[in-house]
């Protein structure tokens, strides 16, 4: 989030002590009002004042708010998934595979059985990889999972707040009595998972299901219950989560496909910038994730993985899976050297060749050019270079002329099943605007059987703490907070003084000292 | 029982609130145009439900039936006689 005020600027000093002194006001002036959790004050190099809040959450909830925002928002997902299964359709679906509500935002159509079937299968096997004896399963809906993964379960618990949904769920378990046996079924909502004891499962799997969430601080809750219920060595698995560095990338997608060929750039522009503002959907940053570790500190590593698949959806495009290991991590990092593939701009083939001669050895290459977005980034280029009477229909045109020079994720994921002798890793941690991915290959006898080694991932810069998740909803009242600032400023410091702007951020980014990091807090204003 | 002006007012406010200040026909597509999310469209089920005693659970739930003025209106009036 960022929001900046439009006050004009005041007269600057060059005196530094002067300037350290404002800083120091206006940071004690800010913390001192209750929507504040940390706040950090910067000159830019024009000599204006930018002042950097990270909000309250309680207090944009339950102040601004008035306590309902976050609830609201809750209890409307859950009408529409009741509602989602009061429709006809619902009724005739076969066993674990009802797709209701699975629409897409492109066509606003239902997305493809056979896209859907490739995304369960990819999902369920990725979270037996976890080898998961007891789980419990978050936002279960009506068990397309359920049905995948319990019969590999001796206990497997089903969360969901929808009645109606759950009720499905049981009528469909009736038919299968050996699934049956193995599942519970919970009515709850995801905050309010009590009632297991410490160490009850050896995962918790949350999939598809985040983004229903109201906000990052419920997240957490939810995040803190999982971890607190998994055994050490356990895993909670966070998948299909939508990914806020390429929220601008999936709006601008979203909007160019609908568009008429006649509308304009600058309408093209607007209506991307109102996708991303009136998002319902919680978007969250994979640093997000990787910073979870300080709030909750029984999480040992935090792995980040695009989605497996050859569809091409908004699921496999924009979206990523968390793996948080819980527990003490006594495993040994797979450290490697990372070549770079931009220097060298390696195709699927010059990997495979690399893998043939280095046959023991293990091979990271890092910031691999994404095939899958390519044409979503060159669109988004292109309009943010073009006039503003440019037409929709010509970017169009003009993108699809734009030669593919990346890797498809599946393309890499596919040479583990090559008889080369390596297993394949793949990374998103490294929270790159531009969606490109970091690959580790490791000869599969090194493995020792180990399904999910700690590698070490090319690490984010501190830039990409800065915004850590969306605000669902919240526009209205992080504009407030600005203004309530602004006026906070206005009364508590001497006129001069005043902040020339105010910038909500999730997280002050630090220094390896501790210190703000004061250029990446400039450049997210400017992000 | 409130009428169609009452849903137009409704429906207006829904779009004000997401800031489409367009025109708006009765029979425009208000759900599958994208001009209303599916999060607004609970409210218009809320607002059916409770100002039109529609029980959504009884009768079934697709979005066609809730995708404009025409066929809120439709949708209490066949309530309505039933």
């Amino acid at each position: 989030m960022c929001v900046l005020t439009n006050k004009s600027s005041h007269a600057n000093s060059s005196d530094e002590a002067q300037q350290a002194q404002r800083r120091a006001a206006i940071e004690n002036a800010l913390r001192a009002h209750p929507g504040v959790r940390e706040a950090a004050a910067v000159f830019d190099e024009s000599d204006h004042l930018a002042a950097f809040v990270v909000p309250d959450d309680g207090f944009v909830d339950d102040v601004l708010g008035r306590g309902t925002a976050g609830s609201t928002l809750v209890s409307k997902w859950r009408k529409i998934f009741d509602l989602s299964q009061f429709s006809r359709e619902a009724t005739s679906t076969s066993v674990g595979f009802n797709t209701m509500g699975w629409d897409s935002s492109y066509t606003r159509g239902a997305i493809a059985d056979d896209e859907m079937h490739e995304w369960v299968e990819n999902t369920v096997s990725d979270i037996l990889r976890l080898s998961p004896k007891s789980l419990c399963e978050i936002g279960c809906g009506t068990g397309m999972l359920v049905m995948r993964v319990a019969p590999h379960c001796d206990r497997y618990v089903a969360v969901d707040q929808s009645p109606a949904v759950l009720e499905r769920l049981r009528q469909q378990l009736r038919t299968v009595p050996e699934v049956a046996e193995r599942v519970e079924v919970v009515e709850s909502q995801a905050a309010n998972i009590d009632g297991f004891d410490e160490n009850s499962f050896e995962t918790v799997v949350l999939s598809s299901v985040v983004q229903f969430f109201p906000n990052a601080a419920y997240l957490t809750k939810v995040l803190e219950k999982a971890v607190n219920v998994v055994r050490p060595g356990g895993h909670v698995y966070v998948g299909d989560v939508r990914s806020l560095p390429l929220l601008q990338a999936f709006a601008s997608s979203v909007e160019l496909f609908q568009a008429a060929d006649e509308l304009s750039a600058g309408e093209l522009r607007d209506r991307i910038r109102r996708r991303v503002e009136r998002e319902p959907e919680l978007v969250i940053s994979p640093a997000y994730f990787l910073a979870l570790r300080r709030s909750i500190p029984k999480i040992s590593r935090v792995d980040i993985r695009p989605l497996r698949g050859r569809a091409d959806n908004e699921m496999t495009r924009f979206r990523y899976e968390a793996i948080l290991h819980v527990g003490p991590d006594n495993s040994v990092a797979f450290d490697g050297d990372f070549l770079s593939w931009a220097e060298r701009k390696w195709a699927v083939d010059d990997i495979r060749s690399l893998l043939r001669q280095h046959p023991i050895q293990r091979i990271g290459i890092k910031g691999i050019r994404n095939a899958r977005l390519e044409k979503d980034l060159a669109a988004l280029t292109i309009l943010d270079g073009a006039d503003a009477g440019f037409a929709a229909g010509e970017l169009r045109q003009r993108v699809v002329t734009n030669a593919d020079e990346g890797i498809h994720p599946q393309a890499i994921f596919d040479l583990e099943t090559e008889d080369l002798g390596f297993a394949v890793f793949l990374s998103w941690a490294a929270c790159r605007r531009d969606g490109s991915y970091d690959a580790f290959f490791v000869p599969r006898e090194s493995l020792h059987g180990v399904a999910l080694p700690a590698i070490n991932w090319p690490k984010p810069d501190a830039l990409a703490f800065a915004r850590l998740a969306n605000g669902p909803g919240q526009l209205k009242f992080h504009n407030e907070l600005v203004k309530q600032l602004v006026a906070h400023c206005r009364q508590n410091l001497p006129e001069a003084w005043a902040p020339d702007k105010i910038a909500l951020v999730d997280m002050l980014p630090r220094t390896a000292d501790g210190e703000v990091a004061t250029q990446d807090l400039l450049n997210a204003r400017l992000a | 029982m409130k009428g169609r002006a009452e849903i137009r007012e409704f429906v207006q406010g829904l779009l004000a609130n997401s800031g489409d200040e367009g025109t708006l026909a009765d029979s425009d597509s208000l759900l599958f145009s994208g001009r209303l999310q599916s999060i607004d469209a609970v409210e218009i089920v809320v607002f059916l439900e409770e100002n039109f005693g529609i029980d959504f659970a009884q009768i079934g739930f697709d979005k066609e039936r809730i995708d404009s003025i025409d066929a809120i209106c439709a949708l209490t009036q066949s309530v309505a006689k039933a």
